[in-house]
């Protein structure tokens, strides 16, 4: 057995505490770049242009069918090749970026099409151009629909960040810094629930604000 | 821009060295998705059941399966147990792992499956004289796994791509094989676009075929 | 003496609730061979309780319901054998998506009858026959309509060779102009002496065909009787209350 003494440090918290603020910035400065590449890719997908389809389903069979720690890599050499080589840190957000955008795309195309035919041909019949349609009529029904997958989405890109580890990019973020202090120590479980705790407690409370928020906008579309 | 020479033969040399990884990726996304449907099914009973201490630990499995990161799970199995005295190997520690996030998504889908039938259907399969039983096996099933097939499938694929993880804890699966080859020939590009190429390659196959089976077995 | 009488469903002060909820508060009938009883009333007055309550897909806290001397309820009853005596038809047709016409009329006699493979299929198909099914017969329900997906459900529940049929409200949820091809069949079964309960709202189908007509009031029957004397000159104040807002 192990003397009930630990060598975990108020410094350590600290670290710890860093490595989750630097979770969030990577999640939520992803999440809008990601989120606005996916939102273009998910609109040019959902017009007409068969073109467009194919190559950004392309696009994100490629993304969605290789493991995230390849495409960090993969990127991270691949600008090094091409003679700009990145810090890691930043290569791994753009790696992200991008990743998160092909799974946003087919959210927002989603939503686009769960707009029902009949209320869109209601706003032209009222003279309303697609622009008009789109903006005041599909974008808000559209969005509302699709919140919670969307929601759904960013929630995963906060657990994926712990993969940046592997391009060795500092600061380090909340499991990177976690196992750095297990290194030390003598208490892993201590450490790892503790950062576990912080990623559960995060995701749990928000899918139940987006559950409370699902059904209440299914209940406004049904009555 | 390229001042740079690619060097492929040097990846297809390696050829045997990524086949023996890539099929042991194969190996642990299959042993993962089984074990972990057959976990889940366990799961989703309970969660359905009257006992209120089954339900709770039924969702809570579902509950920290699905609100952590999977690596963080993988770090638990393979350094957190040792605080108990279970050192496991990096293999038992990555399929674990995988089976655990496995079965706590598959009950989500298997739930939804569930949901997704008219309860009504039980009741009338039942007023025809059917058992429950047969009601479950004859009415109930066939109309659940049509729903749930391409989730599921979903989530083998999901299964593999979370395998590369491994390579975190030295596992050499293909991931953690590509990791360790790049790093004899610093040729890392080659190796992870080599690696690259077959993930993408077994995933399309698996989900084309999924849908096939699910155009053609799946009618009505 | 006592007379032997095996061929009816009695039910004798049942009660039944679901939670704190009442919704049957001491129902007493008595259905005979070949009847057709209609239940009529407002929604939520327990008759379509009733009816789940006779095959026991709903159990009951007080009473029995007994048929041809069987207790439904009683826990030695095989249950799936005595559905068999009781076809049961809903409101919401439930036919099994899965599966062809042909398939949805003969799976219960294959598993539960033990029919052959051959025999099943037969059977099923001389039960579409009856209801006017014979050219959908190997078409899936999404491309039946709402009559033709009704009268699936009742060649269904015909297949089993009940002796008694509960029909639960089965033209409510259809259109307007489908509901005549449900009631030609059932006006077919009357016509073959088929004992029938059937909750309805077709009045003037109820007059027609039934027996007798019992109005369900709060959980119990309220009055019973013939349907000219139900229908023209009811004794009890609520039932003349009802039927002034429905006719």
């Amino acid at each position: 057995m192990y003397p009930y003494v630990t060598h975990f440090t108020t410094h350590d918290l600290i670290f710890m505490a860093q490595g989750a603020g630097i979770t969030l910035v990577l999640t939520i400065v992803s999440g809008i770049l990601g989120t606005i590449l996916g939102f273009c890719i998910g609109w040019a997908r959902s017009t007409r242009s068969l073109i467009l389809f194919y190559i950004f389903g392309a696009y994100i069979d490629v993304i969605r069918s290789i493991p995230l720690i390849i495409q960090f890599v993969l990127f991270n050499s691949f600008m090094a090749i091409a003679g700009y080589p990145l810090n890691p840190f930043f290569s791994g957000l753009i790696t992200l970026s991008i990743y998160i955008s092909g799974y946003v795309a087919e959210v927002v195309k989603a939503g686009i099409e769960s707009v029902p035919k009949t209320t869109k041909m209601a706003a032209r019949g009222l003279g309303m151009t697609y622009l008009h349609e789109f903006f005041y009529i599909v974008l808000p029904i559209g969005t509302r629909t699709v919140f919670p997958s969307w929601i759904g989405l960013m929630l995963g890109l906060m657990k994926d960040t712990s993969l940046i580890a592997v391009l060795g990019a500092t600061p380090p973020e909340l499991l990177r810094s976690s196992q750095i202090i297990i290194t030390r120590i003598q208490q892993p479980l201590l450490v790892l629930l503790g950062a576990g705790a912080f990623y559960f407690a995060l995701c749990h409370m928000i899918t139940q604000f987006s559950n409370l928020y699902e059904m209440r906008w299914r209940e406004a579309l049904e009555g | 821009m390229f001042d740079y020479t690619f060097h492929w033969r040097v990846v297809l040399k390696q050829w045997p060295q990524l086949l023996k990884a890539g099929l042991l990726t194969l190996e642990i996304t299959v042993m993962s998705i089984l074990l972990g449907l057959v976990i889940a099914m366990v799961l989703a009973v309970l969660r359905k059941s009257e006992n209120n201490t089954a339900r709770a630990m039924a969702g809570m499995w579902v509950a920290l399966a699905r609100n952590t990161p999977a690596l963080l799970q993988i770090y638990i199995a393979y350094f957190g147990l040792g605080t108990f005295g279970l050192h496991l190997s990096p293999y038992i520690s990555v399929l674990s792992a995988i089976t655990f996030n496995n079965a706590g998504y598959l009950a989500e889908i298997l739930r939804g499956g569930i949901d997704a039938i008219n309860p009504s259907q039980r009741q009338t399969a039942l007023g025809l004289g059917l058992t429950p039983l047969q009601a479950y096996a004859y009415v109930i099933f066939p109309q659940v796994l049509k729903v749930v097939f391409l989730p599921i499938t979903n989530q083998i694929i999901l299964a593999m791509l979370n395998s590369s993880m491994g390579m975190v804890i030295g596992l050499q699966e293909l991931t953690g094989m590509t990791t360790f080859l790049q790093s004899q020939t610093f040729r890392p590009f080659e190796f992870y676009f080599a690696a690259a190429v077959i993930y993408f390659l077994v995933a399309k196959i698996a989900s084309t075929a999924a849908s096939l089976i699910a155009v053609r077995h799946f009618k009505g | 003496m006592r007379l032997w009488r095996a061929d009816l469903i009695e039910i004798k002060n049942v009660h039944k609730s679901f939670g704190d909820n009442a919704v049957l508060k001491g129902v007493n009938l008595t259905v005979t061979k070949g009847e057709v009883l209609c239940l009529i009333g407002a929604s939520g007055s327990g008759k379509s309780t009733l009816l789940l309550c006779i095959n026991a897909l709903e159990s009951i806290q007080k009473g029995k319901i007994i048929v041809d001397n069987i207790d439904v309820h009683a826990r030695e009853t095989t249950k799936s054998r005595l559905r068999q005596k009781l076809g049961i038809v809903f409101q919401q047709y439930n036919a099994f998506p899965h599966l062809t016409a042909r398939e949805n009329v003969a799976l219960a006699p294959r598993l539960v009858l033990k029919k052959s493979k051959k025999e099943a299929s037969e059977l099923a198909e001389k039960h579409l026959e009856y209801v006017g099914l014979t050219d959908k017969i190997d078409a899936f329900p999404s491309q039946l309509s709402g009559g033709q997906q009704q009268r699936l459900a009742i060649a269904r529940a015909l297949a089993m060779q009940p002796d008694y049929m509960l029909l639960d409200e089965v033209t409510s949820a259809l259109d307007p102009e489908l509901v005549g091809e449900v009631l030609d069949t059932l006006r077919m079964l009357r016509e073959e002496g088929m004992t029938m309960i059937a909750v309805t709202h077709e009045i003037p189908f109820a007059r027609e065909v039934a027996d007798r007509i019992a109005f369900f009031h709060e959980g119990v029957i309220h009055e019973i009787g013939e349907p000219e004397k139900m229908l023209n000159k009811p004794e009890k104040a609520r039932t003349q209350e009802f039927l002034r807002c429905i006719l």
